[in-house]
């Protein structure tokens, strides 16, 4: 994986490193990709993906409005201005 | 709880609770990992990004026990959102019972600690990779992963959604089977959680799959013969075969895990709980970086690594591939399982020392959960129990069997105890 | 030129998509739950009729639909977003492949998905404050084939399937929200976060004009993403947030699989191609239908009532006049009164109106024009002279009508029209 690459894949995860968590986790990154190469060679046939690994029949729920019981917890720890949550600038 | 003083005393060793209930009564009490939601307790998940995270809301299965009589007795420590074998991936180490040098295991740390110290006590733990056989191997307790989706998993705080499975540890099976059919069936807050009869189809045939006993432990190698004989003994018959690319399991499920993990951890950008910034005049993303900066090293590697491998460009390649591999192994598993569980050690190695875990470079790390792995990835029910004490340090094997035959697993153990001497140092 | 939109509309569901907190709330975040803030250990629950709603509109828009369908995530970090990913649609989305028909043509409807609403976000000077009552509410995403060739059909286009979801049961009144993409040339550029049809045919006048600017000096379209300006007109480029590289999208795995069971869905109705039939083509008349029922469920069923019974003409009048006065709800059986007066060519004023709720009887309606013609004929013929005198004083034109209204109790207006009537056709007596 090239730096520049390394620098987008960064970005996209909102992270920031320190030089030697930089060097330490760019090279950890290019052996375990190079690990992670060895499952190509598996013959997986035509099987399709396991999303998950048993068969789950999907189950919905009835159109109720029910309230959530605690929601003076929800915000307990939360800046909040005018029943708002505070956020950063965009 | 009467000797609540005598628990906190040894907690300041071995490092296993991160809160304590003082208000518990003493009778069936049980213990909550720390990444399962206990109202009105923090619940970090081992993680400083959700310092000071309160949850409003009870786990399912916290709600279930309590229902039942049980009495919570505090949160367990464990590896960061679960990213590490040893327990050492977090800012407080749980310490071996058996030789407080050494690991308690990971990532279910502090629960098998807990396990391995309190009577008349049932750990709520969790495992994605193998964080439940693993830590209940080292500290010598039992430690059952029930099949995926039997558990509910409202309430836990997400590693990786397809492989997140809520489980028990306990000193006997019996516990466990108690609390098993506490926790066990569907709930509405959890989709993938559903209502299916668990079986106790019983197995005379225990299968030993070739490719997972390379790179064990020549000591842990001996005694598993011992006790395959000594199984044998009981009228199980012992049988060897050859799974290929079970070792191919490894990357597949970091792939997959690391993939959910990256997308779970997004949500942690710092202002709506947990860790809070105040920066708010920042930019966003300035903001969300500053706020993220806290993540350990485990965890951020997981998240690069993750977002990477489901990026449009190679997710065929890594992340769609992975899922067909687990698909594959669960078909091969199940078949060869027909008639048969599959044994093995559950960990290639005695619990390293505490230092010696931290320097593990990560892919070595990763190489340890070789046995634990193939049944987590696949969903399937497996039990690691303690069979034997090398130079005073408990080793257990795993058990795996087929999709909701769960009971059949705690069944077979059930006839081990009644010929093993189980061994702990404290009984608090 | 090539325009195609990627349309969301709230689905008009009681509770959120994936939990139980309603949809309605006015104090900001009163209406929110571990599960719509994604706070940790929460999991989401699907909303059955979310999925019906969505299934409805797929039958609607003529879309296939696979045997099941499920969801995926969508990774973005934005304040309003409360688990840096939102739970959509893709492969297996609702519906694919199906279309609206237009009045000349048909546009294509590649997917129609459903997904989660972010909260709302409101920028103050120098940070933002977040509304979550918002998040999670259940939308319909609904992208069209780039076959929408000018503004008129994209207004065509947006009005009809407005329509369409109205009669389905949808707010309209709830702004749309779109982007849009539109290629001159080859390129092909997308403006995002259009809110409201007029806005959304601005911007296409504007980008449009701006591409054919570029493509007539021979200057390069870049593909881009723009967004458009309400108040200098223009859209602007804009420095892309993410694309589907970065995006990641994976399964979503705290939900499953859901299979589709053939169900009785709702019937949909297509107020343009029924305003075709009452019309008998697309002319002007069409448009006064169309006008009339597109967005009007009592409207369209006055006119279904009363469709061949009496002329479109007299409906049209009838439903205006109601439309005016506020009084759709009349009952079927005054309604029926109403278009025999306006058979009649009698204007409903409010008091004829008013009368025909009050059951009190108008007598004009009861006239015919043939009893009128006949009335006037008569008095021309019994006085032979008025004829004479007519050509001399205009007044006496007056005179006529004045009488035969009184005795008749008619409207003037329509005698004076009748008797003009003869007059040119030149009666003599």
């Amino acid at each position: 994986m090239e730096d520049a690459e390394f620098d987008r894949l960064l970005k996209i995860c909102r992270l920031r490193l320190s030089s030697s968590e930089r060097t330490a986790i760019k090279s950890d990154v290019k052996e375990i990709l190079k690990y992670f190469d060895t499952i190509e060679k598996v013959d997986t046939g035509s099987l399709k993906p396991a999303y998950h690994p048993v068969a789950i029949e999907g189950r919905l729920r009835e159109d109720r409005v029910e309230p959530f019981d605690h929601s003076d917890l929800l915000l307990k720890g939360t800046k909040t201005h005018r029943f708002y949550v505070v956020g950063p600038d965009v | 709880m009467k000797n609540l003083g005598e628990i906190k005393d040894l907690n300041q060793r071995l490092h296993f609770f991160s809160a304590i209930n003082d208000s518990a009564k003493d009778a069936a009490r049980f213990s909550v990992k720390d990444n399962i939601c206990v109202k009105g307790f923090e619940a970090r998940a081992g993680s400083k990004i959700l310092s000071g995270y309160v949850p409003p809301f009870d786990a399912t299965c916290v709600e279930r026990m309590a229902k039942k009589g049980y009495n919570f007795i505090g949160k367990t420590v464990m590896d960061e959102f679960g990213f590490g074998s040893f327990g050492v991936n977090t800012d407080v180490q749980a310490r071996n019972p058996f030789d407080e040098k050494r690991v308690a295991g990971g990532s279910s740390s502090g629960a098998a600690v807990a396990t391995a110290v309190l009577k008349d006590h049932i750990a709520i733990s969790e495992s994605t990779g193998g964080s439940i056989s693993n830590p209940a191997s080292f500290c010598g307790v039992v430690g059952f992963t029930p099949t995926y989706g039997t558990v509910s998993r409202y309430g836990l705080i997400d590693y990786a959604n397809s492989l997140d499975k809520i489980g028990l540890m306990a000193r006997s099976s019996e516990e466990i089977r108690k609390a098993f059919d506490i926790i066990r069936g569907a709930d509405r807050y959890d989709t993938t959680c559903t209502e299916n009869g668990i079986t106790d189809s019983k197995k005379k045939k225990l299968v030993v799959i070739d490719q997972l006993m390379h790179g064990i432990d020549d000591g842990i190698l001996a005694s598993f013969e011992a006790l395959l004989a000594k199984l044998e003994g009981m009228g199980y018959k012992v049988e060897r075969t050859s799974l290929d690319f079970i070792d191919k399991a490894i990357p597949a499920y970091y792939i997959i895990s690391m993939a959910e993990a990256s997308t779970n951890l997004a949500k942690y950008t710092g202002y709506k709980y947990g860790r809070q910034l105040d920066a708010f005049t920042k930019k966003y993303n300035e903001f969300f970086t500053e706020a993220r900066e806290v993540f350990g090293m485990e965890a951020k590697r997981r998240i690069v690594l993750g977002t990477f491998v489901r990026s449009a460009s190679v997710k065929e390649r890594y992340y769609t591939k992975a899922l067909k591999v687990r698909a594959l192994l669960a078909n091969k598993l199940s078949e060869l399982m027909k008639d048969a569980f599959v044994i093995s050690p559950t960990m290639p190695i005695m619990a390293p020392k505490i230092d010696e875990a931290a320097e593990l470079p990560p892919l070595q790390a990763y190489a340890m959960d070789s046995l634990t792995i193939p049944p987590n990835l696949t969903g399937l029910p497996h039990v690691s129990f303690p069979y034997d004490y090398l130079k005073g340090m408990p080793v257990g094997a795993q058990l795996v069997t087929t999709h909701f035959n769960d009971y059949a697993l705690l069944d077979f153990v059930g006839k081990w105890e009644k010929s093993f001497d189980y061994k702990f140092k404290y009984n608090l | 030129m090539k325009i195609g939109l990627e349309v969301h509309v709230a689905i008009p569901t009681k509770s959120k998509l994936f939990c139980a907190c309603s949809t309605s709330a006015d104090e900001p975040n009163s209406s929110i739950c571990p599960i719509c803030m994604g706070f940790p250990g929460s999991k989401p629950m699907l909303n059955k009729a979310a999925i019906e709603y969505a299934l409805s509109v797929s039958a609607a828009l003529h879309c296939k639909t696979g045997k099941a369908t499920s969801f995926v995530r969508k990774v973005y970090f934005y304040p309003d977003l409360p688990k840096s990913y939102q739970i959509t649609q893709l492969q297996d989305a609702i519906g694919f492949g199906g279309y609206v028909e237009l009045e000349k043509k048909k546009i294509g409807i590649r997917r129609i998905q459903l997904e989660e609403d972010p909260a709302k976000i409101i920028r103050e000077d120098n940070y933002t404050l977040i509304d979550f009552n918002r998040s999670g509410v259940p939308l319909l995403e609904i992208v069209t084939e780039p076959d929408i060739a000018s503004q008129d059909e994209l207004r065509e286009f947006v009005n009809e399937l407005r329509s369409i979801l109205y009669y389905l049961g949808f707010d309209i009144e709830r702004e749309i929200k779109a982007d849009l993409n539109i290629s001159v040339a080859d390129a092909r550029v997308e403006v995002k976060n259009v809110n409201g049809i007029r806005n959304l045919v601005d911007a296409a006048q504007h980008e449009i004009r701006r591409q054919e600017d570029l493509h007539s000096k021979k200057q390069k379209i870049v593909a881009e993403t723009r967004s458009y300006n309400e108040k200098t007109l223009r859209t602007e480029s804009s420095r892309e947030k993410e694309s589907d590289e970065e995006y990641g999208f994976i399964y979503e795995p705290d939900l499953t699989v859901y299979q589709i069971k053939p169900k009785k869905l709702a019937k949909p109705i297509y107020a343009g191609i029924i305003a075709r039939e009452l019309a008998g083509g697309t002319g002007q008349l069409k448009k006064t239908v169309l006008d009339l029922i597109q967005f009007d469920s009592r409207a369209l069923e006055l006119f279904e009532h009363a469709r061949g019974k009496w002329p479109l003409q007299s409906i049209i009048n009838v439903v205006e006049v109601l439309n005016k006065y506020g009084a759709k709800d009349i009952g079927m059986a005054h309604f029926e009164k109403l278009l025999d007066v306006a058979r009649a060519g009698t204007p409903i004023s409010k008091q004829v109106l008013e009368q025909v709720k009050k059951g009190v009887k108008v007598e004009i309606s009861e006239v015919s024009s043939a009893e009128v013609d006949r009335e006037i004929k008569e008095i021309i013929r019994k006085n032979s002279h008025l004829l004479k005198e007519y050509e001399k004083n205009p007044k006496v034109f007056n005179f006529i009508v004045g009488d035969v209204a009184k005795k008749l109790k008619a409207n003037p207006k329509e005698v004076s029209e009748r008797l003009r009537g003869i007059l040119e056709k030149g009666f003599k007596g």
